[in-house]
């Protein structure tokens, strides 16, 4: 296994664009060529190492042997992991919108907060986040008719809204609550609420939600029966019927 | 400047593969230039620029399909350069896209297909963002309350006035009819379902409509024909409605040395069957019409697989398609004028009614004899998008890529149409009258399309020589050279070099001023101050589109006075 360890050599103010920060595009790279890569800060064009202290293995190596471990605020930083097919980052802090974009394997390990659009487009690999995620985590690219299609992201916090809008594929776990429409115009994959959640499953044509706390739910699903999940006793919705959906919806608890 | 030692192809002046020089001087071609400077296209083949002559570019509809379509903005998505604006989008591409993309391809003019009077300012504020090409705009009429009333009414001579008071109210260049009496039906929910259907509050057919609008046409003597998109469009069995409305106008006379009627996109008008079970190609049926007719000519809407976004002033057709897609869908009304829509689709390989619709767009080429009455288009962005076009020629010349292709297809493509047993090639002579001296005789421009003395100075030089390349066998090579031309060069200027643009100059914008005589005139004026006072959103005194908005115009002269 090859280390690099990366940290911002300050804080930022506007957003920084680091595609680039991920085991495919840094493993085949010496940490000479690293520090010499191209990033955006806002407007303005910097080499790597400008913003980041770059240090650890030198390479090259291949990707499914690189482990990043990145260190620091990086909660204004965009795009890390975007489009990896394997190897390994590791997060200690926050870490900022966009990470893990269409990424396809490997893993994403944050021990902190995510902002918004994590895993969006995933194919595949996990993405593990210790505290809370923001907004449109594994949604779709605007427009586009499908989010995430394959892989697993997993909050141990709270999401924000529209989690996993237009989901085709994978699997979300959330302990905590999801915030508005989670679920919204999906397509496929499985959506996993521990807490409470507002009107899960809008415009569904197919997948599953399951919120193991309290949950609004839109006139516009069928009641079928009770079942039982993990030993809890939840409802079972059929929609969303407005598009003609044959989602499932599992509710513990509902809210009036 | 000296085009040296190309192989030219010019079928207008009947020049066919001959190596010889092209000079040009003050943006046009001439018999001598003095400047000195040389263009070296020894072993290359040179053309005029390329026309295209019914492509969705500008205009309320477009902007409608870049704002649903953001996965489709960044498809295309180019950064600035020293020279170039940001690029964004495949199917609906931003203007500056939509200029260099042309100029790539070595085509040099491009005519937006339709545009309601009300939106011109629009459509006029997007060709004036479009590098380098000249263009204009044909201007919808084929819902128009006056029309539908001065076709009621058989008021000919104030119809041919409104008509001219359109074109300049949108400084349009011609008369575009979409499913005539369709889109006003649409406004309560209908559609007319054939061309003797009459419009509900007006009484009229569409049949009476586009013979009152060809009559119109052909008095003020515009220098492109009617040009019109058939009733049914898009539906199974339209053949017969199509073959029907052509039969409706024969006895009409063109008024200049031109066609009396263009039909556009036929490749979406040339369905047999009763429905999709037992959909199949009719293009045998009217490619033979044509070949009977010579009066009339069509371009191909040939269809490209993949992303494609359509939108149309036919909005029943739009509700159709997306309810039949459940795809995103944009619907408009335009007050007196119009209806509208906009759905984004994809066309798959495997899809067996898009199989057969991809075949029938080449059957109608190839089997309509005289290339004159055929242009090369894809309906941009509605078959597909423009930048397809060396695709859609390779495989007009040559018979091993359509095999090819059809082995990838749905088998249905094969059996519901004629496409395998065709065996004509078009030869370069084909490819420079549909894609150049066709559509520039086509819409009336006769500075277009030939490399005559006189004629604009746009040329298209592509790396490939025509002597020594087979273009039935080395199709592979002939897409590779049109999609990137080697030259092309733009009223005199060099703008393409290697398949890169060097330099953006502006291009113009053709408008046609048709005179009328007074009398007619005044009864429109009064016509419209009553329509603007009781129904219009706008003021008729905001309504125009003013010189302000056409900045560099090219202004035809037309009209019965």
């Amino acid at each position: 296994m090859r280390e690099i360890r990366i940290k911002p050599r300050r804080r930022f103010l506007v957003p920084v664009e680091a595609e680039g920060i991920s085991p495919d595009v840094l493993a085949p790279l010496t940490l000479e060529e690293i520090e010499r890569l191209e990033v955006w800060e806002g407007n303005r064009r910097s080499r790597l190492s400008d913003l980041f202290a770059v240090e650890g293995d030198d390479g090259p190596g291949k990707a499914a042997d690189a482990y990043l471990l990145l260190r620091g605020d990086f909660s204004r930083v965009k795009r890390i992991g975007e489009k990896m097919t394997c190897g390994m980052i590791e997060v200690d802090g926050d870490l900022g919108m966009h990470a893990g974009n269409g990424m396809a394997g490997g893993e994403i390990s944050i021990r902190g907060g995510a902002g918004d659009w994590l895993g969006r487009e995933m194919r595949g690999g996990l993405i593990n986040v210790s505290g809370d995620a923001g907004d449109y985590v594994g949604a779709g690219y605007r427009g586009e008719s499908c989010g995430m299609r394959g892989g697993e992201i997993r909050i141990e916090g709270d999401a924000g809204d529209y989690l996993g809008e237009h989901l085709c594929g994978g699997k979300i776990t959330v302990l905590g609550d999801a915030g508005d429409f989670p679920g919204i115009a999906n397509r496929g994959g499985v959506i996993i609420i521990g807490g409470d959640a507002h009107l899960p499953g809008a415009e569904m044509a197919s997948g599953t939600i399951t919120v193991f706390g309290r949950a609004r739910v839109l006139p516009s699903y069928q009641y079928q029966d009770t079942v039982d999940i993990d030993g809890r006793s939840l409802k079972k919705f059929l929609g969303d019927l407005v598009d003609g959906g044959k989602g499932e919806l599992y509710v513990a608890s509902l809210e009036a | 400047m000296i085009i040296e030692g190309g192989i030219v192809y010019d079928p207008r002046n009947r020049v066919l593969g001959e190596e010889m020089d092209i000079s040009i001087e003050d943006g046009r071609v001439v018999e001598e230039s003095r400047d000195g400077d040389k263009i070296d296209a020894r072993g290359m083949l040179v053309m005029p620029g390329g026309l295209d002559a019914h492509a969705h570019i500008a205009g309320a509809k477009v902007n409608t399909g870049r704002i649903m379509r953001p996965e489709d903005g960044r498809r295309g998505a180019e950064a600035r350069t020293k020279l170039l604006r940001p690029q964004s989008g495949y199917t609906v591409p931003n203007c500056y896209a939509i200029g260099y993309r042309y100029a790539r391809l070595g085509y040099t003019t491009a005519f937006e297909a339709a545009t309601p009077i009300l939106e011109a300012r629009h459509t006029h504020e997007e060709l004036e963002e479009i590098p380098i090409v000249d263009k204009g705009a044909l201007t919808l009429f084929g819902n128009n309350w006056e029309v539908l009333e001065c076709v009621r009414d058989g008021d000919l001579g104030k119809l041919a006035a409104f008509v001219a008071w359109g074109l300049r109210a949108s400084r349009g260049y011609g008369v575009k009819v979409v499913n005539p009496g369709g889109g006003e039906a649409w406004g309560f929910g209908g559609n007319v379902k054939g061309i003797d259907d009459p419009v509900p509050n007006f009484g009229v057919t569409p049949r009476e409509i586009i013979r009152g609008l060809m009559r119109a046409n052909e008095a003020l003597g515009l220098p492109h024909s009617v040009h019109l998109h058939t009733n049914n469009l898009g539906k199974p069995g339209n053949y017969e409605t199509t073959l029907e409305t052509l039969r409706a106008v024969e006895d009409i006379a063109a008024s200049r040395d031109r066609q009396v009627l263009h039909v556009t996109h036929m490749q979406f008008s040339a369905y047999g069957g009763t429905g999709w079970k037992d959909f199949e190609s009719k293009a045998p049926e009217i490619a033979g019409y044509f070949n009977r007719h010579q009066q009339f000519t069509m371009d191909m809407g040939q269809l490209i697989f993949g992303s494609a976004t359509t939108m149309t002033a036919d909005a029943p057709l739009e509700y159709g398609n997306a309810r039949l897609l459940k795809a995103k869908w944009s619907n408009h009304d335009i007050e007196l004028e119009e209806s509208s829509g906009v759905v984004p689709l994809v066309y798959g390989r495997k899809m067996p009614i898009n199989a057969i619709q991809w075949a029938i767009g080449l059957e109608l080429a190839l089997l309509t004899e005289d290339p004159w009455q055929v242009i090369m288009t894809t309906d941009h962005p509605n078959g597909g998008p423009f930048v397809n076009y060396p695709e859609v020629i390779a495989l007009l010349m040559s018979r091993a890529k359509r095999e090819e292709e059809l082995a990838s297809l749905h088998e249905l493509a094969s059996s519901r149409s004629s496409l395998p047993s065709i065996e004509r090639e078009m030869g370069w002579d084909d490819i420079a009258i549909v894609t150049r001296a066709g559509p520039a005789r086509i819409l009336g421009l006769p500075e277009k399309g030939h490399l005559g003395f006189g004629a604009d100075g746009d040329v298209s030089i592509y790396d490939i020589d025509p002597g020594k390349v087979d273009p039935s066998k080395d199709h592979e090579r002939v897409k590779a050279a049109l999609s990137r031309a080697k030259y092309t060069i733009k009223g005199g200027e060099v703008v393409v070099r290697d398949g890169e643009i060097v330099a953006v100059p502006q291009g113009r914008t053709y408008w046609v001023d048709a005179s009328v005589p007074e009398d007619e005139a005044a009864k429109v004026r009064a016509d419209l101050v009553d329509k603007f006072t009781k129904y219009y959103s706008v003021q008729l005194s905001n309504y125009m589109v003013q010189d302000a908005y056409v900045t560099r115009p090219r202004v035809v002269r037309a009209g019965v006075v």
